[in-house]
């Protein structure tokens, strides 16, 4: 048994042995003789396939040519794990974060300004649609430049509107078109109700917490805002965003909270085919360009209506769309003067501050914001341009048919992007339980509104009054030497 | 003091020397006996089945895993998971495995030269305040890393930033801390070292030895067996350790096995359970082809950390 | 010095010689960094901007924070149920494996092997094992004609099942215990024996007054322990459901490494210490009354 023992011993010492002195070394697969450049970003599955593509198109030709490797990783928390990197000194060279980061992260020091760089490359105010390039800047420094853009539209179900269309002229509204102001929203979405035979709802026409992906950003359609850029102070109990809040927990007043919670815990999820957009279960919904994509893959059928998908190449856009069941068209604004008024949240390419190589990150960035890249990257993830000069052809390939509206709100003075305050995952969360709170009836939105406003201003003048205090003490420190 | 090996057969010294045992005390014996031998059947099954289940999952195939109700039996069984996450895109087991031997290695190696030095210096060499700075040592046992966590990351952040050496993103955090001595291993060596007989050590002072030169010739060579013990406990610490990786490996080109185990837990549902339970299987058996090696020394070890 | 004598002098230098790897280090990696984190304590960091002296802030800022308490709530409620159950067990199980019958040697290495296995892995297996539809502990519970609860994704169950979980790692404990008990001089089973005095009250009166010193020393690591609890959770439910497994540990790693507000972390470990010691002097000052420590 010693022999054994002693042999088996012996055949664990060579193994480790072995992958020490032999084994993977990080890197291995990585060339020689260029600067790697790290890239770490939040997507997955297709979504970071199309990523790669790009990556691989500028390893081959810009890369090339100037010895540059960038190397892509998907990274969970990427976020957080990117702040952190930074925080240790060590962080990747390119981020792919979103734009409620850029605010965040420049106010505490943790990006490199990109101004010089941007200029230097030809990339400056006018390249960007105007939403866009505000809402990469913080405090008048650019701190990051767009990967893929959004802008969120009303998403109605045609196929739907035709087969009610009864219904809906006995209330006054016409069939073959989408909602114009809100206050028809509200009465297509009454009309398109519908209840099953236990008297429980089988239907909704609309509800705002289907997806309730936006609902921190209502205020957009009723010309309020959370935040006051200019006076640099919170204003959550504006009128205009009690009325924006009223108006969601109407719904839940109209069907009822318990028979909206569980109408709601009865739907699919949204990556499945159970989509309640995908089976009928609701009729209008709030979602942006990806939506096409997402249908495509889980209920091919309803982008299939009239014929099959390659008869659309080459088609006008007018004429594919006879081919799709749902559209799309600008959410109905209650404010004056608020037409194509939109969201638009992004993915940010940023340049974490202590990065090793930033010029040659940037080289990456200003490729991936060369328009014909930028155009298909956009067109892989089915999402609008955020340049301001887009090509024909973008806007008769690209997969969703209605781009053209997406690209029409990007462009709105209208469409506003998240609140630029350091402070937004605070902020978010407790919008976020707020606005439960005022759907799921357990509290009135002007005292709630009142409420949230109290707490994050006390946050944020904890928050200023520390940073001010950090510059005084930097101003004196540069003031001895 | 050999404890799996010892087998208490033996009555109770008084009902032996009482003579001859009623047929009632023996049926009660026996009794006894029976019950506690189901009981640790039962017990020992119960031990025993999430290994045998993590084991039946590794080999099922996904759907097999989702199956309800679910099944014992792996069919069919598949035992490629192991290949495929040897081989899988999401977690780069070969280079984890060589980052985390390769801190185990140089943890060991400064453990067990650190470790042993200072506990000569506490068992063998008298000198004022070596009762205080040994009570120091056994209070330092009792802070929480939490404590230090925070500044040592911000002062391995500022060593990187003046001094030409990088600590985080590096190994450097995890294995140089160990040739500074730990303070359960110095307290091992040391009740260790307590045991060896002074008049070895007065001999070789006798024949014009330095301290250090018992402690290399005498005290070393005779402790080889409580040094397997450290060396042992170390690798199992090291192997096993999470927060200390989690905190100072930035760069997933660092990960060790059991940060990057973590990548087959998925956030958002649809986690492979049949190639997470493979992998886990994997990083399991190392430590129990270990403690099978090596037995007596674990329980020797830890019986030891438990008296006095 | 002056008043020392040559050759304790010298072994005041040999001595220190020997212990300059540890003092060294407990310099640089222990004290320093404690004094360092106190230092932090008191104020507002990032790392990514230098420290801000915001004196007792932090410290009124915690006391005022609804998630502190409830993480510190939820250590305590995991160490209630952890700890006592952990010792009865360990105990148990010690006794049950000194029992003079055959297969001791298995049963102990089935016992001991589950407190080897790395946490990550352990975390994993018993995420899949606590799985409500398709787990092991709820498939088995149906046998029987049980419905198993949700487990880690119900608030109520969430904790106990990492309770019921810890219960898997005793092994390591056990193996103190064993050796505790092989202790126990054999004349006082035989006298106890002569006197007619039965198993039960043998165990009160003899094995456990003897095992005293064993049970305190795992007491007083069991403590330090549980109130550190961090990997196990952090992997498997990462604070959830709705915090309810949300450990001391947990905000401490997040608010150090997820929000950057390392003063703030720091003043919780301090506070975290300060828990630890309370709590080990109290089991220090009890021991004095239940502790019996055999003549040595």
């Amino acid at each position: 048994m010693k022999i054994v023992r002693n042999l088996v011993i012996a055949a664990f010492a060579l193994l480790a042995a072995g992958i020490l002195v032999f084994g993977q070394r990080a890197g291995a697969d990585r060339p020689k003789d260029v600067v790697v450049v790290s890239y770490w970003e939040k997507w997955t599955g297709n979504e970071a396939e199309q990523m790669k593509q790009i990556v691989t198109d500028f390893n081959r030709t810009v890369g090339k040519e100037k010895g540059i490797f960038v190397e892509y990783l998907s990274m969970s928390n990427v976020n957080q794990k990117t702040l952190v990197a930074t925080a240790a000194g060590v962080p990747p060279d390119i981020a792919g974060l979103w734009d409620t980061q850029v605010a965040q992260f420049a106010a505490i020091n943790a990006l490199e300004p990109l101004d010089e760089l941007a200029s230097a490359h030809g990339i400056g105010p006018g390249y960007y649609k105007p939403v866009y390039w505000g809402a990469c800047q913080y405090q008048n420094i650019l701190w990051a430049l767009v990967s893929t853009p959004a802008a969120v539209a009303l998403h109605y179900n045609k196929k739907i509107f035709t087969e009610s269309a009864e219904t809906l002229r006995a209330a006054g509204l016409d069939p073959g078109r989408p909602p114009r102001t809100l206050e028809e929203l509200d009465r297509y979405a009454k009309a398109l109700d519908k209840e099953g035979a236990d008297g429980r709802i089988e239907r909704a026409g609309y509800l705002p917490m289907e997806p309730g992906w936006f609902l921190v950003h209502t205020p957009v359609w009723f010309g309020g805002q959370l935040f006051d850029e200019e006076g640099q102070r919170f204003t959550i109990d504006d009128p205009a965003n009690v009325r924006a809040y009223t108006w969601v927990q109407s719904y839940s007043k109209k069907l009822g909270k318990d028979s909206m919670t569980e109408f709601r815990s009865g739907m699919g999820g949204f990556n499945s085919a159970q989509n309640p957009f995908l089976v009928g279960t609701v009729v209008m919904e709030q979602q942006g360009p990806w939506m096409a994509n997402y249908i495509d893959n889980l209920a091919p059928k309803m982008s299939r209506a009239a014929f099959p998908k390659e008869r659309e190449k080459g088609m006008r856009v007018e004429d594919r769309r006879r081919n799709y069941e749902w559209a799309v068209a600008p959410f109905p604004s209650a404010a004056e003067g608020g037409e194509d008024a939109t969201y638009t949240g992004f993915d940010v390419l940023v340049i974490p501050r202590g990065a090793a190589h930033r010029e040659e990150a940037f080289e990456f960035i200003a490729y991936v914001n060369r328009q014909d890249v930028m155009e298909k990257l956009c067109s892989l993830h089915c999402k609008n341009s955020p340049l301001a000069k887009v090509s024909e052809r973008f806007l008769r390939e690209h997969p969703n048919p209605y781009i053209d509206v997406f690209e029409k709100l990007a462009s709105s003075p209208n469409a506003r992007p998240v609140p630029p305050v350091p402070i937004w995952p605070e902020v978010n969360e407790e919008m976020n339980n707020t606005i439960q709170r005022i759907y799921l009836l357990e509290a009135e939105p002007e005292a709630a509104l009142k409420e949230s406003q109290a707490r994050l201003t006390e946050k944020w003048d904890r928050f200023r009054a520390l940073q001010s205090a950090r510059q005084g003490e930097a101003a004196a420190r540069g003031g001895r030497q | 003091m050999s404890v799996t090996t010892r087998e208490d057969a033996t009555l109770p010294g008084a009902a032996r020397a009482a003579g001859p045992r009623p047929a009632s005390y023996q049926s009660r014996l026996k009794t006894e006996r029976l019950m506690t031998h189901l009981g640790l059947m039962l017990i020992a099954v119960g031990f025993l089945l999430p290994f045998l289940w993590m084991v039946s999952t590794s080999l099922k195939t996904l759907d097999k895993t989702m199956a309800f109700p679910p099944t014992f039996i792996p069919d069919p069984a598949v035992p490629m998971n192991y290949w495929t996450v040897l081989n899988s895109p999401k977690i780069d087991f070969p280079l984890f495995t060589r980052n985390t031997l390769i801190i185990a290695l140089l943890t060991i190696i400064g453990t067990v030269a650190s470790s042993s030095v200072v506990a000569y210096g506490f068992a063998k060499v008298r000198f004022r305040g070596r009762g205080f700075l040994f009570a120091l040592l056994l209070s330092t046992m009792m802070i929480p890393f939490p404590v230090t966590m925070v500044s040592l990351f911000s002062i391995f952040r500022w060593l990187g930033d003046h001094t030409p050496i990088q600590w985080l993103g590096t190994f450097k955090p995890l294995w140089v801390p160990a040739f500074f001595g730990s303070a359960f291993n110095i307290f091992l060596l040391r009740q260790f070292f307590l045991t060896i007989p002074e008049e070895l050590s007065e001999a070789a002072r006798i024949d014009g030895c330095s301290d250090w030169g018992i402690f290399r010739r005498i005290v070393l060579p005779l402790s080889v067996p409580a040094l397997t013990v450290v060396a042992l406990f170390t690798f199992l610490g090291t192997w096993n350790d999470f927060l200390g990786p989690l905190v100072y490996l930035q760069r997933p080109e660092q990960y060790t096995l059991a940060l990057g185990l973590q990548a087959f837990q998925s956030q958002h549902g649809g986690t492979e359970w049949h190639l997470l339970m493979a992998a886990s299987v994997l990083v399991i058996l190392p430590v129990i082809v270990l403690f099978f090696l090596a037995q007596k020394t674990f329980i020797q070890g830890i019986a030891t950390t438990g008296m006095k | 010095m002056a008043g020392m004598r040559g050759a304790e002098g010298r072994n005041l230098g040999k001595g220190l010689a020997f212990l300059s790897p540890w003092l060294m280090g407990f310099l640089v990696f222990t004290l320093l960094p404690v004094g360092l984190s106190f230092y932090y304590s008191l104020c507002d960091y990032s790392l990514l901007q230098p420290p801000l002296y915001v004196g007792a802030a932090n410290y009124r800022d915690l006391m005022a924070d609804p998630v502190f308490w409830k993480a510190l709530k939820n250590t305590f409620w995991y160490a209630l149920m952890a700890l006592p159950a952990g010792m009865l067990v360990s105990l148990g199980l010690a006794l049950l494996l000194n029992a003079p019958i055959g297969g001791q040697a298995i049963y102990r290495t089935i016992i001991f092997l589950p407190s080897l296995v790395p946490t990550v892995a352990s975390a994993m297996l018993w995420l899949w094992l606590f799985n409500a539809k398709l787990g092991l502990i709820n498939t088995l519970l149906g046998f029987v004609g049980i419905e198993g609860p949700g487990w880690l994704t119900t608030p109520e169950w969430a904790m106990p099942a990492l309770a019921l979980m810890s219960l898997w790692g005793v092994g390591h404990t056990v193996v103190i215990y064993l050796a505790g008990l092989q202790d126990v001089p054999r004349e006082l089973y035989e006298a106890a024996e002569l006197d007619g005095v039965g198993p039960v009250s043998r165990l009160m009166n003899v094995t456990l007054p003897m095992l005293s010193p064993v049970i305190f020393f795992n007491l007083v690591m069991a403590i330090i322990g549980t109130l550190q609890v961090f990997s196990i959770p952090f992997i498997m439910t990462g604070g959830g459901p709705a915090r309810a497994t949300y450990f001391f540990t947990m905000y401490l790693y997040d608010n150090a490494f997820t929000y950057l507000k390392m003063g703030y972390a720091s003043a919780m470990a301090w506070i975290q210490l300060l828990i630890i010691l309370c709590l080990t002097g109290i089991a220090f000052w009890s021991s004095k009354r239940w502790v019996h420590y055999q003549g040595t």
